[in-house]
């Protein structure tokens, strides 16, 4: 008996060939997500025992083909000749053999030792087709296994067929020839790339020179860098051949290679399968043309997205209460076991203020993943993406950032991962960073202080205004980012629109656990150590008795008046909460962070805010909602909130309100929240969670210095 | 082939209905209709993305579907995309 063989497979396949279920088979709950190093492009990996192997799981990204069109390609390719997996599992779709055989002839090309599973060959079975499985595995050169990834068949005789492939190592097989004309340019190719010892890595000399025909643009790049000079003469060849190839054929060679990668599959298919013709598009036609509709699409879509918004946060509620509810008990808990003083605070007010208010989302996060992957796995969202194209195209972005804007009205933590939908890295960057815009929950009680406070007869109208304004500046931001910073031709449009299917429950309960658990994992990690980090801020230096009034004394004396009777007990507990609430506003004032409200002061002085909205501001950093209770603590109200109607007279008595709306469209812009940006950290990388930082800031200042300053004139 | 109740074209309605067997673009395509695709003016990059999908000189295709003034749905070799007019416009087809 063998023990201890570890063995790595990495699963490759067209996209909708069923590939994420077949790795789900595989590797079960074993599973892994990451990144490849340096890109946004999601890893996934997992494992699982087979006759005392350890078998390694790699689920490359969904690819047509190993071009260097996209990110997701080169990363697939890359892993395959960087990594050497033992072997390459490639997941072909056999209700559509002839486009899923592509990419397995691009992969045969790269001469690794590779398997076929000719997946969903039970719907191939009830159309009555017949595939000579055996005579396409000759033809190939390839072994073939069939498998129903959606009814957890063939697992077994794929894991079987790998062993026997790496046990039994096969040289170089099948070669797809290209005809006469391109076959005398790649062997021109090869004898220059041979003649100037052009290092070619790991690839395969052939392939080299058939990507060049093609222009591979990393492959190209790659030679460039590390040959230098040498390589004017490969280049000259290349070109000469390009040209050659052009004029006798009359299409490019990239056109010409792919016709040849077809014609061999359809000359094995002629042989080896029955029908390789056009196929019927039945009932997902029939449902497109409700769904799909010119004039009842958008409608359709619309509807979806708001049972997607109500089941999201309407549903989301109760268990948030819950768990608030939970976090509540708990600090009651701790304040009556931990003694009065600085741990109590920082347990109460830092640690479960700030990692509570982050956990609450928890449930929201797990119904918005699963009903993305509920649209996702069923095929609904190219439709969604086909549909909204247009109107998102006005503005620069793709059809499918839709979703996330929505979300972001919601909560911007969501909308942030949501925002992996988009596999364009500069669809995705632009949509996140405009996200913020979109009003989440968590504003809506800073607006209601603020609009309640300055304009109670219209307070509805002036936060719509607000929503208003955040889905114009959304508007205007992202064609502003599409036309600097993400400037280029946005991304041709083409996407498969796959057929209905109906998702797995087993597919969308892992999706939706793996980002859950991300997300439960920064709150424990990251999230922890900025609250902590904020509770220091708002907490040291402390006053000590440096306080401005003898507060003890004052509270001396109202229990004293009190025990002679002078006053009932409802006047002594307001009494000293008001003295109490004075104490806290004194202390936050005395804080690291009231201070840094007033040597910030300046800075915001042309916005007409006061270093008490500056320290409110700060304290919307952790969350948005906290900027209430911060206001009331700093106007020393006891239990702030935005009904907090002495909070409004302070506020009213103490800002015009000009300043008042300033501040609501500068609590607006700025970035949401820690959580938010930890998230944005995590899904762009720090260099965009530093870019959103500072555009939004900055932006957020410039408007309201103009309203401010322009306000100002008709005042 | 098929028959669908309407004939509504892929591409802009204003335009004069295609003659037979002439060279037209992908958004001049009758819904419904096969069409053989003739020739892809991409540059290499979009030539071997569509390539790769499909999109391949001698191929037949058909438009299942259009959003107005958006991307038109194309069945090509057995499997539906969406494509954006831009893209749809380098696309050379002739009527078979």
């Amino acid at each position: 008996m063998m023990i201890g063989k570890e063995i790595t497979i990495a699963l490759s396949g067209n996209p909708n060939s069923g590939k994420t279920t077949i790795f789900n088979n595989l590797t079960g709950l074993r599973q892994h997500v990451g990144n490849y190093p340096g890109v946004t492009v999601e890893k996934k990996t997992g494992e699982t025992k087979y006759k005392g192997y350890k078998v390694n799981v790699v689920d490359l990204p969904g690819t047509y083909s190993l071009t260097a069109y996209s990110l997701e390609e080169i990363v697939a390719r890359n892993f395959i000749v960087n990594e050497k997996p033992d072997v390459v599992v490639d997941i072909v779709d056999s209700s559509n053999l002839e486009r899923n055989l592509y990419l397995a002839v691009q992969l045969m090309e790269l001469n690794t030792p590779l398997i076929l599973a000719f997946n969903m060959t039970d719907i191939v079975k009830k159309s009555g087709k017949k595939i000579d499985i055996s005579l396409l595995s000759e033809l190939f050169g390839i072994p073939i296994v069939e498998t129903v990834g959606s009814r957890g068949l063939g697992s077994d005789k794929l894991l079987e067929a790998v062993i026997k492939v790496v046990s039994s190592r096969k040289e170089k097989k099948v070669e797809v020839k290209y005809g006469e004309e391109v076959e005398n340019e790649i062997v021109k190719i090869i004898s220059v790339l041979k003649k100037e010892k052009i290092p070619t890595f790991e690839f395969d000399v052939r392939w080299i020179a058939v990507k060049l025909l093609e222009q591979d643009r990393d492959i190209i790049d790659t030679l460039k860098k590390t040959s230098g000079p040498k390589y004017s003469k490969v280049e000259e060849v290349t070109a000469g051949a390009i040209g050659h190839i052009t004029s006798i054929l009359r299409d490019t060679p990239e056109i010409i290679i792919a016709d040849g990668r077809y014609g061999f599959i359809n000359g094995a298919l002629r042989e080896a399968y029955e029908e390789a013709s056009l196929k019927k598009v039945d009932i997902s036609e029939k449902i497109d043309r409700v769904l799909t509709n010119r004039i009842m699409g958008i409608p359709i879509f619309a509807l979806i997205i708001w049972l997607m918004f109500q089941f999201v946060f309407t549903l989301g509620k109760y268990p948030m209460g819950w768990i608030e509810l939970g976090f509540g008990k708990l600090s009651v808990l701790i304040t009556e076991i931990v003694p009065q003083g600085l741990i109590r605070s920082l347990l109460v007010d830092g640690v479960i203020g700030g990692v509570g208010g982050v956990i609450i989302f928890t449930p929201n996060i797990i119904l918005l993943f699963f009903a993305i992957a509920l649209l996702e796995d069923s095929g609904y969202m190219a439709r969604a993406a086909f549909v909204m194209d247009r109107i998102m195209h006005k503005i620069g972005l793709h059809g499918k950032s839709f979703i996330p804007m929505i979300i972001g009205f919601g909560c911007t933590v969501p909308a942030y991962m949501g925002s992996r939908i988009l596999e364009n890295r500069r669809d995705r960057l632009v949509t996140m960073h405009i996200n913020t815009f979109m009003s989440c929950g968590a504003r809506l009680p800073v607006y209601i202080l603020f609009a309640g406070a300055f304009f109670p007869a219209i307070a509805g109208n002036v936060i719509f205004s607000i929503y208003l304004i955040g889905v114009v500046m959304a508007v205007i931001m992202a064609r502003v980012l599409r036309a600097t910073r993400f400037k280029g031709e946005s991304e041709p449009f083409v996407m498969e629109l796959p057929a209905y299917r109906i998702p797995t429950l087993k597919g969308i309960l892992i999706h939706t656990w793996e980002r859950t658990w991300m997300y439960i994992k920064k709150a424990g990690t990251v999230i922890l150590a900025i609250s902590i980090l904020m509770w220091m801020l708002f907490t040291f230096p402390m006053v000590g008795n440096n306080y401005s009034q003898d507060y003890k004394g004052k509270v001396n004396e109202i229990e004293q008046s009190y025990q002679s009777g002078e006053i009932t007990e409802r006047e002594l507990d307001e009494s000293i909460a008001v003295i109490e609430a004075k104490m806290a506003g004194e202390r936050l004032a005395y804080s690291a962070a009231g201070r840094m409200g007033r040597f910030l002061e300046p800075v915001f002085r042309p916005l007409g805010f006061d270093w008490k909205m500056v320290v409110a501001t700060i304290s919307g950093i952790a969350a948005k909602e906290v900027v209430v209770s911060t206001m009331g603590t700093l106007y020393s109200i006891q239990e702030a909130d935005g009904q907090s109607d002495s909070l409004k007279t302070a506020l009213y008595k103490h800002y015009h309100p000009l300043v008042g709306y300033n501040f609501m469209l500068f609590t607006l812009l700025y970035f949401p929240c820690m959580a938010g940006m930890v998230i944005f950290r995590k899904e762009a990388g720090t260099k965009e969670m530093l870019f959103q930082i500072g555009y939004t800031f900055l932006l957020a200042w410039a408007i309201s210095f103009l309203v401010f300053q322009i306000g100002r004139l008709f005042i | 082939m098929r028959k669908w109740g309407f004939r509504h074209r892929g591409g802009d309605a204003r335009k004069t209905p295609p003659i037979n067997n002439r060279i037209m673009t992908m958004t001049d395509a009758v819904q419904g209709e096969k069409y053989r695709i003739v020739r892809i003016d991409g540059g290499y990059r979009l030539n071997s993305r569509l390539c790769a999908m499909g999109f391949i000189p001698g191929e037949i295709f058909y438009v299942s579907g259009a959003s107005r003034g958006g991307p038109l749905c194309v069945v090509v070799k057995g499997t539906k995309f969406a494509i954006g007019r831009g893209m749809a416009e380098r696309i050379q087809i002739r009527e078979i």
